[in-house]
């Protein structure tokens, strides 16, 4: 609509154009994927891949190794740069958080947590070690926000698999993002400490209006968390709510009939709380 | 003989300042040498300093252009660098043996030119080192490279760090970390040429890999790491230069030496610390909370 067709509509039609379009712009998806696909040498990785990512979404892709879960997480976040296809974005400069499948880190790396976040804060400024004054209210906003305030001190390498998957969240939280990308977010956890992070990730998803998209194998983890599941075996087998996709059919199709053999993909819905 | 009549020689003069110019700068840059695992790196850019030289003395010989030696030093690790770096990227080999093939390659064509040429002495200076030999112009040499090197890491050493750390966490952050390995290799390539004068390609190592390496032993923080290194990579070198001086002993090892005393010092330090640490532990702690630190 027109500057000037804006201006001289009735206040109701212009109340219900603007409604039209706010209307619009929450339907729009924050991140569309047309026919994407990534092939690595000979080998497809992904190929076919469709999908919208809303708003507010919280977004699982499973599948068994090698189904090409990552590389869409890598191909979202500008990583790798899709063979064919494309990825749309609602906003150019989307915001993103991410938080890598594991930090392979020395554990005699001297790097405290404090410093982990100075080196992931998004300012500019000149660093020589430490926690800037002028960034760590930020930080330590950022470190209480995910109750690990008190290891600021604490070194890297000394954190346990909990701790340290908190602190990763945390330097992501600290470039203000409106998607977080999380690769495997659960392994390396113990039970506990993988119903602790689900249960984080529900206070941010809640608190900050996060969308959120995750890969995990942790099924559990998984049902518990995400709105939606995708099952991935190169493109979609599956893409819905996770009643629907943590089926046996879904599972059958994306990791083997063999694969749900007792002890081999461990889930079992009904036996869930 | 005291410190101030050590000071009024020029030569001596010329060597402390060198000191405290080169051995900081290659502390400095030790830091992620070491956290990197480039040690090895920085000996081949080293070593190739042979080959350098020797295609400086056949280009005056065969061409009688009087090049500066340590041009043509700085353009062929420049190019070693570069290739290396290169081939790091590029190719599918572990990154240990394109450094090893390219380092013994380029000393075997050195000392091939250097036979052909008939200057077997070369290879004593470009080994060895002679810090006495340094002149105004190397002086100035060096403050520069430590401007370039103190500049370049207080601007990006937050993006060192992280893609150090973590590449891939790194180019999420939208680092362009291919360029900053780039820059790295050749501020270690210029580093090299222009610390050639004072330890040698054999020893020059030890100035880059000690005294960051020393700092990690005792250091709880990233900032406590660069602080110690720097502060080893001061004192390690000013005390070599002196102590060579009053005992009448080669000048490179000397300093190495003295890096190696600061090594075993930290080490000890560490030691000493994680038995008190031990001692005041409860023993009912599961796990004591400086254990692994």
């Amino acid at each position: 609509m027109s500057a000037v067709a804006d201006r001289e509509a009735p206040t109701s039609a212009r109340t219900a154009s603007q409604h039209d379009a706010a209307e619009f712009l929450c339907r729009a998806p924050l991140l569309r994927i047309e026919h994407l696909g990534v092939r690595y040498g000979p080998q497809w990785a992904l190929r076919g891949v469709d999908l919208d990512i809303w708003r507010g979404d919280v977004l699982a892709f499973i599948g068994p190794n090698g189904a090409g879960k990552s590389t869409l997480l890598k191909a979202i976040l500008g990583l790798i740069t899709p063979t064919e296809g494309s990825i749309l974005r609602d906003d150019a400069l989307l915001p993103t958080g991410y938080v890598p499948q594991k930090l392979d880190i020395d554990a005699s790396f001297p790097l405290t947590v404090g410093e982990f976040m100075a080196v992931n804060h998004p300012g500019r400024s000149f660093w020589f070690g430490g926690v800037p004054r002028r960034w760590r209210s930020l930080i330590m906003e950022t470190l209480e926000r995910l109750r690990i305030a008190d290891l600021e001190h604490r070194q890297l390498g000394t954190l346990s698999g909990g701790q340290f998957q908190r602190v990763l969240i945390a330097a992501a939280l600290l470039q203000q993002p409106q998607l977080l990308l999380l690769d495997e977010p659960s392994a390396s956890i113990d039970r506990r400490g993988s119903e602790e992070l689900q249960l984080l990730l529900h206070e941010l998803h809640a608190q900050l209006g996060l969308t959120i998209v995750f890969v995990s194998h942790d099924l559990h983890f998984v049902h518990h968390l995400a709105h939606r599941v995708g099952c991935l075996n190169q493109s979609f087998c599956g893409l819905g709510p996770p009643h629907e996709v943590l089926s046996e059919h879904f599972l059958a199709e994306a990791y083997g009939t063999s694969a749900l053999a007792p002890g081999r993909v461990h889930f079992h819905p009904a036996s869930t709380p | 003989m005291t410190l101030s009549e050590l000071w009024s020689y020029d030569f001596m003069r010329y060597a402390l300042i060198s000191a405290c110019l080169l051995g900081p700068a290659c502390a400095m840059l030790g830091v992620f040498v070491t956290l990197r695992g480039m040690a090895f790196f920085s000996d081949a850019l080293a070593h190739s300093a042979v080959t350098g030289v020797a295609i400086g003395f056949l280009i005056r010989e065969k061409l009688g252009l009087q090049l500066d030696p340590m041009l043509t030093v700085l353009i062929f690790a420049l190019l070693q660098a570069a290739i290396m770096a290169w081939l790091f990227h590029r190719s599918s080999l572990a990154p240990d043996t394109v450094i090893a093939f390219s380092f013994t390659g380029s000393v075997a064509l050195g000392v091939v030119i250097i036979a052909m040429l008939g200057k077997y002495r070369l290879l004593d200076g470009i080994l060895f080192g002679s810090i006495y030999a340094n002149s105004p112009t190397d002086i100035l040499r060096q403050a520069i490279l430590v401007c370039i090197i103190g500049a370049v890491l207080l601007t990006q050493m937050r993006s060192y760090t992280l893609s150090t750390l973590n590449p891939e966490l790194a180019r999420a952050r939208r680092l362009h970390t291919v360029w900053l390995n780039y820059l790295f290799a050749l501020l270690i390539a210029a580093t090299v040429v222009t610390a050639l004068k004072m330890l040698g390609a054999l020893l020059l190592s030890a100035l880059i890999v000690i005294p960051p390496a020393a700092a990690k032993l005792v250091s709880g923080s990233f900032r406590g790491l660069l602080v110690i290194s720097l502060l080893g990579g001061l004192i390690a070198p000013l005390l070599g230069v002196v102590a060579s001086a009053q005992l009448n002993v080669p000048t490179g090892p000397s300093i190495v030496l003295m890096n190696v005393v600061f090594l075993l010092a930290c080490a000890l330090w560490r030691s000493r610390r994680r038995r008190l640490a031990a001692g005041a532990a409860p023993t009912s702690s599961p796990m004591p909370a400086t254990a692994k630190s």
